[in-house]
């Protein structure tokens, strides 16, 4: 799996930012993400004359537009055509989304607890989904050092919560990138996996977004894989119980961990500590481990958790979280989107 | 030419909502000027300010958040109007201008557009100005749009 660096949550001139696209463009590439989605609000002028930008820098731009609404913002990316955002009812936002898949497209919530009008206006998440199914991801983490703001937790609880109904929702960060302003907060990465052998392409990563191919982490890339039956199962896979669960035949559940600390080299740093591992699913916290990181004095390029057994009670889904300190503060560091059970 | 030439009052009542302003273009338009603006801007009464957002910290932040945000209610003084203009030609959507300047003047043609709008050919035909009503916050606020066509050697 080719795991690409990606800011999906940006604005331009062409709404309130204050950035061109080529702006944006070459300071996403400074960064070191590997791609971004412009996500303008009502608007996707400011992606007319995107591909040349893209292969100026180097960077693979999807198209996006933000719903900014009256009863909550929605991000959209991976959909050429526009959807008419002005005709969402509070009570009939899944026909907007079902009208965006039509067109290719996914539909996330934003940032779903920020504190809307007046502050921020339509800013909290106030439409009444029908049927959560339709929802392909929501943003959990927003703005810089994400962890750490109580709205983001409210976020990471709603998805626990879907997760824990049945549902098959992604997780993503995105920063509502507005300006070129320096920041000395930790920023977040949403990586998307491309199978080895596909093309790194605009149309892979939104089906990586989709299929929940997806870690977010405010540093080193998490990642989480399990084996059964000599298996091995992938974030965002569906592992289905085979006609033989139901008997003592079975085999072992495993997980393994890896924790790769050479990301975007020298554009993160976390003080050296020791990290704390959790496996966890809608059974609770199912698994934890310590590990030692000697910070920017370590050589350790990754770090591998493997065979760690898994108990073989029935769960939904399992994720990975590494927690630890940053910026002298204990919080979640990274996570990764789930592997599912049928 | 001025083809159209409308203001209106709008009240706190009227946020969340849409008013559609349709108007007419001929053949032989060949760029499209629009001036749209609101006033106020900004609601200066910092007592009915601390009221509306005590009353958005109730609605949206949990029980322990509330008085934390109060204490730091300066950070989203001062609370302002949001109408924003989205447009709309008789084949579709041309794009929005969601930002927060009170005063806009905006273009349209073929070749260009002020940004949020879509560059393109003006199709002649019923097309719709509408104005997204986001928030009002003050007592009332007066909005004004004014659209004018200009034909070939009208365009520079």
């Amino acid at each position: 799996m080719k795991w690409l660096a990606c800011e999906l949550h940006t604005h331009t001139l062409h709404s309130d930012g204050s950035q061109t696209l080529e702006e944006l463009a070459a300071g996403a590439v400074k960064l070191g993400f590997d791609a971004m989605a412009l996500t303008d609000h009502n608007t996707m002028s400011g992606l007319a004359g995107k591909d040349v930008i893209a292969s100026q820098f180097g960077l693979l731009i999807l198209p996006g537009m933000e719903w900014t609404t009256f009863h909550g913002h929605m991000v959209t990316i991976g959909l050429s055509e526009y959807v008419d955002w002005r005709s969402a009812d509070r009570s009939q936002i899944d026909e907007g989304i079902q009208e965006v898949h039509r067109l290719g497209g996914l539909a996330g919530l934003a940032h779903p607890f920020r504190i809307g009008s007046p502050a921020c206006t339509g800013c909290f998440w106030e439409y009444e989904i029908q049927d959560w199914s339709v929802v392909d991801y929501i943003e959990v983490w927003s703005e810089t050092f994400a962890s750490i703001r109580t709205n983001n937790r409210r976020a990471y609880a709603l998805w626990t919560d879907r997760l824990n109904e049945g549902l098959r929702i992604s997780a993503t960060s995105g920063r509502d990138w507005h300006a070129q302003k320096e920041t000395g907060d930790p920023l977040s990465v949403t990586y998307l996996g491309i199978p080895e052998g596909e093309l790194t392409t605009e149309e892979q990563l939104v089906n990586a977004l989709r299929e929940g191919r997806a870690s977010v982490t405010m540093g080193p890339l998490l990642l989480l894989t399990v084996s059964l039956d000599g298996q091995s199962y992938g974030l965002g896979s569906m592992i289905q119980s085979s006609p033989q669960a139901q008997t003592k035949d079975q085999g072992e559940l495993q997980a393994d961990i890896t924790i790769d600390f050479s990301v975007r080299p020298g554009l993160w740093s976390l003080p050296e500590q020791k990290f704390k591992l959790i496996l966890c699913s809608d059974r609770g916290q199912e698994l934890d481990a310590e590990v030692v990181w000697n910070g920017e004095r370590s050589d350790d390029k990754w770090l591998r958790l493997s065979g760690l057994p898994l108990s073989s009670e029935p769960r939904k889904w399992l994720r990975a979280e590494l927690w630890g300190t940053v910026r002298k503060v204990n919080t979640l560091i990274a996570f990764t989107n789930p592997i599912y059970f049928d | 030419m001025l083809i159209l030439d409308v203001m209106g009052r709008v009240l706190p009542e009227y946020s969340k909502t849409h008013l559609r302003i349709p108007f007419h273009l001929d053949e032989d338009c060949r760029r499209l000027r629009l001036k749209f603006e609101y006033t106020p801007k900004e609601l200066e009464d910092r007592k009915r300010s601390l009221e509306l957002l005590q009353q958005s910290f109730d609605a949206y932040l949990l029980p322990e958040q509330r008085e934390p945000a109060m204490s730091q209610a300066d950070r989203y003084l001062p609370l302002k109007n949001l109408i924003t203009l989205s447009l709309d030609d008789p084949n579709g959507y041309r794009g929005a201008c969601h930002r927060h300047d009170s005063v806009q003047e905006l273009t349209l043609s073929a070749e260009q557009a002020s940004p949020g709008l879509m560059a393109g050919p003006l199709p002649a035909g019923a097309w719709q100005a509408t104005l997204s009503v986001h928030c009002i916050v003050t007592d009332s606020c007066d909005y004004k749009l004014q659209i004018w066509t200009e034909k070939e050697r009208e365009v520079q």
